[in-house]
């Protein structure tokens, strides 16, 4: 079943010269785990808004073409419409505090309240978030108090409690350390087990190799490639585009050792290793 | 975290009592003394005040706050006083200077009425946690909106404080001279203010953003974290309230 379907999407900022996003089309299915990767400003956090309706509804500006979200038609429905179904992560943790509640339980209840979730389920809903991020030692601190990591796991959890079919990250890991970035991850896949359909902006491209079903390649607004993993970063073109690979890949493009029976080399440490021990030839 | 509230977590009667209650207080006792214009009176919602403040255990936090309104009452005093153009009856001179007894009344009026009001949100406001006051007048119907701004102006000024206080930090490390004579201060000062502004700017874009994705525009009715707050004798005190300012106005008519 198709989740998300976007078509011939353009899209232009108020004031800006260019278009942010051009002619951009794909479709998600229900349950995928996207990654969306790209060089600085080639409009991954314009289309990971353009998913939840911020575009164009918040900033206004040029729209052109369609996005369809679990049926809703984007244009046509208002932003809190669509928080019920997507919901979205954004790279700074420290803009996502409300800076109306003093302690992070509170934090994460802020948007459960707005929605209307009975108070014994929105108790039920913080505690199993604050598990799965693993924040529950600072439940009473004051937000602005935390970490930059702990404040990103905290908005991470603010959205997961509200229960989205379809998640929207972008860069949700860049205060995280690499076990915290880890663990963050874990928690993203887990609920992508459950059928969630998460979309995923990020540099880190060891992660994205990693994690993700399908990689989606941007650049200066438009869409180069929407593959798998393996076939995205085989691209001879890649640095092109100011990206790298993952490191595995590198190491093994230089060694020209590629999967067996494919034209493919391996992107994560598993795939790398299994090539180059020689027992998946 | 530091707060700009005023508020203090105490445990004392004044604090448990329901923030509408005292949000009701403060109209009340500003217009008793209106409608029976006595001294008695005024002395008498002072006193009540006063005593309401000492109970709750917060009367040294008024003390910064009286200094400061005292300051500006002994101006009205001597003005009034010297120069009221109804003065007739001399009370007394110090040299050049002479007092007169119609000024000095009507400042006394205004001292009390102003000393009275600040009590009325002294109470208030030294008694009742920001966030309690806010959830209470949505839940009574106020747009949460307008309790969000409320609110989140006590958590976002103190933010941008310590912003600016880790910017003057990098500037100092950097060979800044930022301590000193008014001029060097103010010198320090400017340069704070593009990033901070603009630094805020952004920020106020971006939370709205955030804001927006977690459901803040929903039509949904809203609910609520904590279970609505009990208050005994609520009920009591606002119809008290009611019928004393009631039967004042009916005293100032038929009497
Ligand atoms: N609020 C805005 N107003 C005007 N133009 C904007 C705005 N936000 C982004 N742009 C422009 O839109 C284009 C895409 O930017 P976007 O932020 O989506 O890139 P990005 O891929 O998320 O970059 P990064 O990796 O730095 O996060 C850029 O040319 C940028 O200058
Ligand atoms: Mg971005």
């Amino acid at each position: 079943m198709k989740k998300i379907i976007v078509e011939g999407l353009k899209y232009k900022y108020p004031l800006a010269d260019s278009l942010a996003l051009n002619d951009v089309t794909f479709d998600i299915k229900q349950g995928e785990f996207i990654g969306i990767i790209g060089k600085n400003l080639a409009g991954k956090s314009t289309l990971c808004q353009a998913l939840v309706g911020l575009v164009p509804h918040f900033y206004k500006g040029a729209y052109g073409g369609k996005v369809i979200v679990d049926g809703l038609e984007v244009k046509n429905h208002s932003i809190a419409d669509l928080s019920l179904k997507v919901g979205m992560v954004f790279q700074n943790p420290f803009t996502q505090v409300t800076g109306s509640k003093t302690t992070v339980y509170e934090e994460i209840a802020f948007g459960l309240e707005n929605i209307g979730i009975p108070r014994t389920e929105i108790i039920e809903r913080i505690d199993s978030v604050l598990d799965l991020l693993n924040i529950e030692q600072v439940k009473d601190h004051n937000p602005f108090d935390l970490s930059g990591g702990q404040m990103q796991r905290m908005a991470i959890a603010s959205i997961i409690a509200m229960k989205p079919d379809i998640l929207v990250l972008d860069e949700p890991t860049s205060q995280l350390d690499p076990a915290g970035s880890e663990e963050v991850f874990q928690a993203i896949q887990s609920l992508s087990k459950q059928g969630i359909t998460v979309i995923l902006a990020e540099h880190k491209m060891e992660k994205i190799a990693q994690y993700c079903d399908r990689v989606l390649l941007l650049n200066n607004g438009k869409v180069v490639d929407f593959d798998t993993p393996g076939k995205i970063f085989s691209r001879e073109d890649l640095e092109g585009y100011g990206l790298t690979a993952p490191v595995y890949t590198r190491v093994c493009k230089a060694l020209g050792v590629k999967k067996a029976g494919t034209d493919e080399y391996p992107v994560t440490l598993e795939e790398a290793e299994r090539v180059l021990r020689g027992d998946g030839a | 975290m530091k707060s700009i509230s005023l508020y203090e977590e105490k445990a004392s009667f004044v604090h448990d009592v329901d923030p509408i209650t005292k949000l009701w207080y403060i109209p009340f006792a500003i217009l008793i003394p209106i409608i029976l214009p006595s001294f008695t009176i005024s002395f008498l919602f002072i006193g009540l005040s006063l005593v309401l403040l000492l109970g709750a255990k917060v009367i040294r936090k008024t003390i910064p706050v009286f200094g400061f309104v005292f300051l500006i009452l002994i101006t009205v005093v001597l003005i009034q006083g010297m120069f009221k153009p109804e003065n007739e009856t001399v009370l007394f001179q110090i040299g050049p200077l002479t007092m007169y007894k119609e000024g000095l009344l009507f400042a006394l009026t205004i001292t009390l009425r102003v000393i009275n009001i600040i009590c009325a949100f002294m109470i208030l406001v030294l008694t009742t946690k920001p966030s309690d006051l806010v959830e209470a007048l949505v839940r009574k119907g106020m747009s949460p909106r307008i309790g969000y701004v409320i609110v989140s102006v006590f958590q976002i000024i103190p933010e941008m404080m310590a912003t600016m206080s880790t910017i003057t930090d990098a500037q100092r490390a950097r060979g800044m001279e930022t301590e000193g004579k008014l001029l060097v201060r103010i010198k320090a000062f400017i340069p704070l203010l593009g990033p901070v502004v603009l630094g805020s700017l952004i920020n106020t874009k971006e939370r709205a953003m955030a804001l927006e994705v977690r459901g803040f525009n929903s039509q949904a009715p809203k609910t609520y974290l904590y279970e609505e707050k009990t208050y005994q004798f609520s009920k009591v005190l606002q119809i008290g309230m009611l019928l004393l300012t009631m039967a004042a106005v009916s005293w100032r008519i038929f009497l």
